[in-house]
């Protein structure tokens, strides 16, 4: 010591006494970073780390995986099975055999009396592949409803749209290592360092090594635009003009990639003589881009050896949203980027395994992404699993967003609900309330009974959580990865898996089907299912231990292969039967509620890095929590003086649905005509937002909204956000 | 030792390829020469006795921080309360930030502080208890929550908030440089966490690959020559010339034009009203408003009556000559001890109140309550042997009362420099030296009136001397205090910084508390004159004095109190929610603070 006692005690450092490390992966964002959860010896989950060899995430972790390990003991996790006859009774403890015999009684009953589409299933991106494979073939082939679809629909359904619109199929095709190629990224309402801040120091890594451009496009200045090197603070929901023009100023100083367009793509001519009309001037009116920074940034993006752009909910969450995503696709297909180091359309997907219910939950079709609509594919998995293909419906039915809808209608008289909470994450909160209220019988299958939407539920289930189960999650990149269970179920829960094989039991098909029990069988099925030469989802080459071995393999890894692909159509060859990736024309028309004299302020929502969509896991972790523990909304000082609004103060959001009580926080980050509040709260910002419906997606808008600002009585609002904070 | 992670990657592992012979105040980095016999021993972490082979064991180290790239992601202070199990109140590290310009061209700044252990540790001089160590090993200070007892006067020396008192726990802790780690050659957990490649470690003064730019200073950071902290910045992106905070203290920073150093002034973050806000009067420090001035009476009316009995002050001599002395020197150990135990109990461990003499060698706060305590003893030795009549006796209450006389107005100047923290400008000011002597004269002079003015009254003695002389004193006590806040406020208005801010608050958030104190005083200032003029002993002067008596009263407790309330620290910017005294103290108003993943501990007093 140099000052201070010349005895020392010993230096105490907490010592959490790990006896082992288990392997994992994260499980709440998409990034996919491998995690190891340290073992104490009482066998209790103590610690969390970054597994340093994996490549995704190379020993980091962000704020939510570091505290990973306190998931499993996070207040409110559901015990044992609940049932009530109606919603407005209390609940009864009741067995898990009671809870599967009933469920299946009143499915059965109520597509008896209302047909099979009656009854609907809604599920996730959050629990495991596996999983989903089963509780696909559950729906699709036991109970036999068409009304089955999962909340990714909020999330990644426009990324899923565009690339089938543009190439023939879904699948992000880059990956994280083209940060180390590019020559010029441009970031479309994507804030990495918030959502996904992992790959934001993939990015950043990449960048300290070899310095490109970075261009970003978002009306808020997040740190991402305030360290890009032109930031495009674009007018909500506006992207599609951008794009076009983009587009136009390439095409008209013949910047393009001809020879590609040649040889890869369809649909050129039209394309030209759409995009002839966005003239940077006439763009730049509409979008709130100069005309030069456009042309500035089209040269710059057409000139570099291989660009790059990604993606997150700016563009997904838009009325626009496919066409957004179709629009990135036709930059990168005119200017031959596409399925080359550095060069591609990336997509930065939502949720831990949204890609999971992409390729395998036959949501929107059949297992590995087979169409409904497609005779082959309902005649080969009808086989596959042992059933009459005519029990296939010839089309999809109805998406996550148009099925409440049907049940606020009364065409939809069950719902069973797998690790999603509409009440806090769909658009206009009361209309979802009111809706729900109708359900005759109404199942919510979730790891927390805290879970908003069990309020109206009949029938809860408690399900297990993350590394309490055995499977595998598929990455933004395409890489498969394993969860190992770290731990026992908590109390009588049980794993997703367990549940719907359990109930399988309990429909007729089941005598005809084969249910595997363990994670591991079901996988050896999908492998099955996944293999073909035509085949880009193919994970045949993969197996558990070798997933675990690599810190997870990209697909597809064909049968023999040591390593997957890092990149999809690398030879140009699309998933169209021509072989071709289509130019798409996109017109633009504005039908977003814009702010007026009535509501003048744009309402837009997004994320914040310490939570995780509906709170339900990162609001009962103080570590997280703490640092935005209660709703707050972004505003302008200059919009707020105006208004003899004050820093910290609760103001009454008003829009055309509904009102929202917020603290504000007043910072320059946004625009005078815009307010910003995160998504992440009960109660809050979805009773505002409108959530107009893209078209081919059916994602909503839940970034362009009206709303105006009123002042309130601060002890009363304070009073009011409390009582609506469960958690 | 700590266990190296598999495949453990680059970015982990120290990398201090050349070093400097000293830093920038001078002082060589190598912290201990050859054969210093602090080398080669164990740093002995949770009783493990092998030592690290780290190359450069025995150089100061410290943080580096390119504050142009931090993303406000949270990774490090997660890894920090990860590794050291903190619940999620208490945080060696927090990330704060400053903002500035105009939409889009805007900036924000995000600035990730932990300790700096510092080449002048204000903790460890501060510290009564002697929990702290700087270390030869890294330079590091570290902090030994068994040897705390609490007292949380290290969080009100350090200018960065780094130690943290857990009001729980009732103890502070803070960082401890992961140490387990440096012996093993890895870099701290928070770093090696850091997503945005913001945050660095290593030998001081290196920069770091990549790096270009090692300086001190940035907008939100207190100035390095308080404590010659141990941390880095980078920070060469152009910034707005002003720079605001978003938590609720009213400081901003401002470039100015030579230097292009952002100093703090007064952010007039609300409009300016004048508010009571009677009940923000009391804190955590409410014991500390008693001990003080209860002490201070004491010690006044010991020395008025000691000695103004020694000097021939007749109302003295009968006072200390009538049946009423003993029981008043009783009343005044009465009242003493009531106060102590109220500010040990005020401890976060109060039964280790006995560790406060620890340290004489350097903290105010051992040498205060050493300097209580030979007056408290030493009072209690002069009453006691005044009890008996017999000479020897006599001589040792005379002694005793002689080291009460030199050894009570020696604690209360202890107690003084106890504020005279360089990172609380509020407090750093010769003002407090004024209010506590002016203190000592006023209700000590309070004290002996409330007693022998009815002792004399009740044995039909003239109490006409006794008032004259009781109001002399107090007037004293009133102008002495009154001067010192006169050039209090004018200094602090002038001084810019956070004492600006204090003076700032003093006249908007306490605006009306603090006139009607300054117009008590001038009442109680003018009333006394007039008294002393009038020298009556009638029962209107004596109803008047009454009033004077509650006036006088009122105005020491309220002022005492805005002492502690209105103190800025030059502490590091906080966020919208995390470390905002405005929102902490909303939650607790509010009942969020109810649910503890809100990270704000409901009751702290």
């Amino acid at each position: 010591m140099l000052f201070g006692r010349k005895k020392k005690n010993p230096i105490k450092i907490a010592d959490k006494e790990i006896v082992d490390w288990k392997y994992t992966t994260c499980g709440y964002c998409s990034t996919g970073c491998s995690i190891e959860v340290g073992i104490n010896k009482q066998g209790k989950a103590v610690s969390s780390r970054g597994v340093a060899s994996a490549d995704v995430n190379r020993g980091k972790l962000c704020v939510k995986g570091i505290f990973e390990h306190e998931l499993f003991d996070t207040a409110g996790r559901g015990e044992t099975p609940l049932y009530r006859d109606k919603y407005i009774e209390d609940f009864r403890e009741i067995s898990w055999d009671d809870a599967f015999d009933t469920m299946a009684e009143k499915f059965k009953a109520i597509q008896e009396k209302y047909g099979r589409d009656s009854v609907a299933v809604i599920s996730t991106g959050q629990i495991l592949t596996e999983e989903f494979y089963t509780l696909g073939k559950l729906t699709r082939g036991a109970i036999g409803t068409n009304n089955y679809d999962g909340n990714t629909t909020l999330c990644m359904a426009s990324a899923v749209s565009g690339y089938k619109r543009s190439f023939g199929a879904d699948g992000p095709p880059g990956c994280y290592e083209d940060f180390e190629h590019t020559d010029c990224l441009i970031a479309f309402g994507s804030n990495l360092p918030e959502q996904h801040p992992i790959i934001y120091w993939r990015l950043k890594e990449a960048m300290e090594k070899r310095k490109f451009p970075l261009i970003v496009v978002d009306p808020r200045v997040t740190m991402l635009a305030q360290f890009a090197d032109m930031h495009l603070p674009i007018t909500p929901g506006t992207d599609v003009v951008l794009l076009n023009s983009l587009a136009h100023v390439i095409l008209d100083e013949g910047l393009e990639d001809a020879e590609y367009i040649n040889a890869h793509t369809n649909g050129y001519e039209e394309f030209k003589a759409l995009v002839a009309d966005y003239d940077p001037i006439t763009a730049a009116k509409i979008c709130g881009i100069d005309e030069d920074t456009i042309r500035n940034v089209a040269r710059l993006y057409a000139k570099a050896g291989a660009a790059m752009s990604i993606w997150t909910m700016g563009i997904n969450q838009s009325t626009h949203g496919s066409d957004g995503v179709v629009g990135v696709n036709n930059l990168n297909l005119i200017t031959g980027n596409i399925g080359k180091p550095g060069g591609t359309s990336l997509s930065i997907t939502g949720q831990c395994n949204a890609m999971g219910t992409r390729e395998w939950s036959s949501c929107s079709g059949l297992p590995g992404y087979r169409y409904l609509e497609n005779p082959e594919d309902r005649a080969e998995i009808a086989e596959f699993w042992g059933i009459d293909k005519e029990f296939f419906p010839k089309k999809r039915g109805l998406f996550q967003t148009d099925i409440f809808p049907a049940i606020e209608t009364g065409q939809i008289k069950a719902l069973w609900l797998v690790a999603s909470n509409p009440m806090s994450s769909l658009p206009n909160t009361e209309r979802i309330r009111k809706t729900l209220e109708k359900l005759e019988f109404f199942v919510v299958q979730d790891a927390y009974s805290d879970v908003e939407s069990v309020h109206y539920a009949n029938m809860y289930l408690p399900a297990s959580i993350w590394a309490e189960k055995n499977g595998c999650f598929t990455n933004t990149e395409r890489r498969v990865n394993r969860i190992t269970n770290v731990q026992p179920p908590y109390a009588n829960s049980k794993p997703d898996l367990w549940i719907f094989n359990q109930l399988a039991k309990r429909f007729n098909h089941y005598q005809q089907m084969n249910f595997p029990e363990t994670s591991e069988e079901v996988f050896e099925e999908m492998k099955q299912l996944s293999k073909g030469k035509e085949r880009n989802l193919d994970i045949s080459g993969m197996s558990y231990e070798k997933i675990e071995k690599n810190g997870g393999l990209q697909w597809p890894c064909r049968e023999g292969e040591e390593q997957g692909a890092q990149r999809l159509y690398v030879d140009g060859k699309f998933p169209y039967a021509d072989g071709k990736a289509k130019l798409i024309p996109l017109l633009f028309a504005d039908n977003n509620e814009r702010p007026d004299n009535e509501f003048p302020f744009w309402l837009n929502t997004g994320r914040v890095v310490e939570h995780f969509h509906t709170r339900t896991r990162t609001g009962k972790m103080g570590n997280c929590n703490k640092y935005s523990p209660t709703p707050y909304m972004e505003m302008n000082p200059d919009a707020a003086d105006d208004q003899g609004i004050e820093h910290m103060s609760y103001v009454r959001v008003v829009s055309r649905r509904s009102d929202a009580v917020v603290m504000v926080q007043l910072t320059q980050r946004i625009p005078y005509n815009m307010v910003f509040i995160p998504f992440h709260f009960h109660d809050c910002a979805n009773r505002l937002t409108l959530g107009l419906l893209d078209p081919y997606s059916r994602q909503p808008a839940f970034k362009q909204n009206a709303v105006r600002i009123e002042k309130i009585d601060q002890k009363e609002a304070a009073q009011r956000n409390v009582e609506a904070r469960a958690f | 030792m700590f266990e190296i992670r598999n495949g453990e990657r680059e970015y982990a592992f120290l990398n201090d390829k050349t070093n400097q012979q000293q830093n920038r105040y001078g002082k060589d980095i190598q912290l201990v020469d050859e054969n210093n016999p602090l080398k080669g021993k164990s740093l002995n972490i949770n009783g493990d006795a092998s030592i690290g082979d780290n190359p450069n064991r025995y150089k100061q180290h410290g943080f580096h921080f390119t504050a142009d790239n931090c993303i406000g992601c949270h990774a490090c202070e997660a890894a920090c309360s990860e590794k050291n199990d903190n619940p999620a109140h208490i945080a060696f590290r927090s990330v704060g930030y400053v903002e500035g310009g105009t939409y889009p061209a805007f900036k924000r700044l995000n600035i990730s502080m932990a300790c700096n252990h510092c080449d002048n540790p204000v903790c460890l001089k501060g510290c009564p208890t002697r929990a702290y160590t700087k270390f030869a090993e890294y330079g590091a200070v570290l902090q030994d929550p068994d040897i705390c007892f609490g007292c949380g006067y290290c969080t009100w020396v350090c200018p960065y908030n780094a130690p943290q008192l857990d009001p729980v726990k009732g103890q502070v802790s803070k960082c401890n440089m992961c140490v387990d780690r440096l012996e093993v050659g890895l870099k701290p957990a928070c770093v090696s966490a850091c997503l945005g490649n913001a945050l660095n470690f290593g030998v001081i003064e290196n920069t770091p690959e990549n790096r270009e730019q090692v300086k001190t200073e940035i907008p939100g950071f207190p100035t390095t020559d308080i404590t010659n902290p141990n941390i880095r910045f980078q920070q060469t992106k152009t910034l707005p010339k002003e720079m605001t905070r978003t938590d609720s203290m009213a400081v901003k920073y401002h470039q100015d034009n030579n230097k292009g150093i952002f100093k703090p002034v007064v952010d007039r973050k609300k409009r300016l009203t004048r508010q009571w806000n009677l009940r923000k009067l009391r804190s955590r420090e409410d014991p500390l408003v008693v001990f003080t001035l209860v002490s201070q009476a004491v010690v006044g009316a010991f020395l008025l009556m000691f000695l103004g009995a020694k000097a021939g002050l007749l109302p003295m001599q009968q006072a200390v000559n009538s049946g009423a002395y003993m029981p008043m020197l009783f009343i005044m150990l009465g009242i003493e001890a009531v106060a102590l135990f109220l500010s040990t109990m005020h401890l976060g461990k109060p039964h280790r109140f006995y560790r406060a003499f620890n340290n004489l060698r350097y903290s105010p706060v051992s040498r205060e309550v050493a300097g209580i305590a030979v007056f408290i003893n030493s009072l209690g030795g002069h009453f006691l042997f005044s009890m008996f009549d017999v000479e020897i006796l006599k001589i040792a209450a005379e002694i005793f009362g002689y080291a009460a006389l030199i050894s009570g107005p020696i604690a209360l100047y202890f107690m003084h420099k106890i504020y005279r923290i360089k990172a609380r400008p509020y407090w750093d000011h010769w003002q407090v030296l004024t209010a506590f002597y002016g203190n000592m004269l006023t209700m000590g002079g309070l004290l002996v009136g409330l007693i022998f003015v009815p002792v004399f009254m009740s044995m039909d003695m003239p109490v006409i001397a006794l008032l004259n002389m009781v109001a002399t004193v107090m007037l004293t006590g009133l102008v002495i205090e009154a001067i010192g806040h006169v050039f209090h406020a004018r200094d602090l208005n002038r001084s810019g910084r956070e004492g600006s801010v204090s003076y700032y608050e003093q006249i908007t958030t306490f605006g009306k508390t603090y006139f009607t104190r300054n117009v008590l005083l001038a009442v109680n200032i003018i009333a006394l004159l007039l008294l002393g003029l009038m020298s009556s002993e009638s029962a209107l002067a004596l109803t008047i004095w009454g009033l004077i008596a509650i006036s006088v009263l009122v105005s020491a407790i309220v002022s005492r109190a805005l002492f502690y309330v209105l103190v800025v620290s030059t502490t590091m910017p906080g966020a919208f929610f995390w470390k905002n005294k405005g929102f902490e103290e909303h939650a607790r108003e509010s009942g969020l603070a109810e649910m503890p993943q809100v990270g704000v501990v409901p009751d702290v007093h």
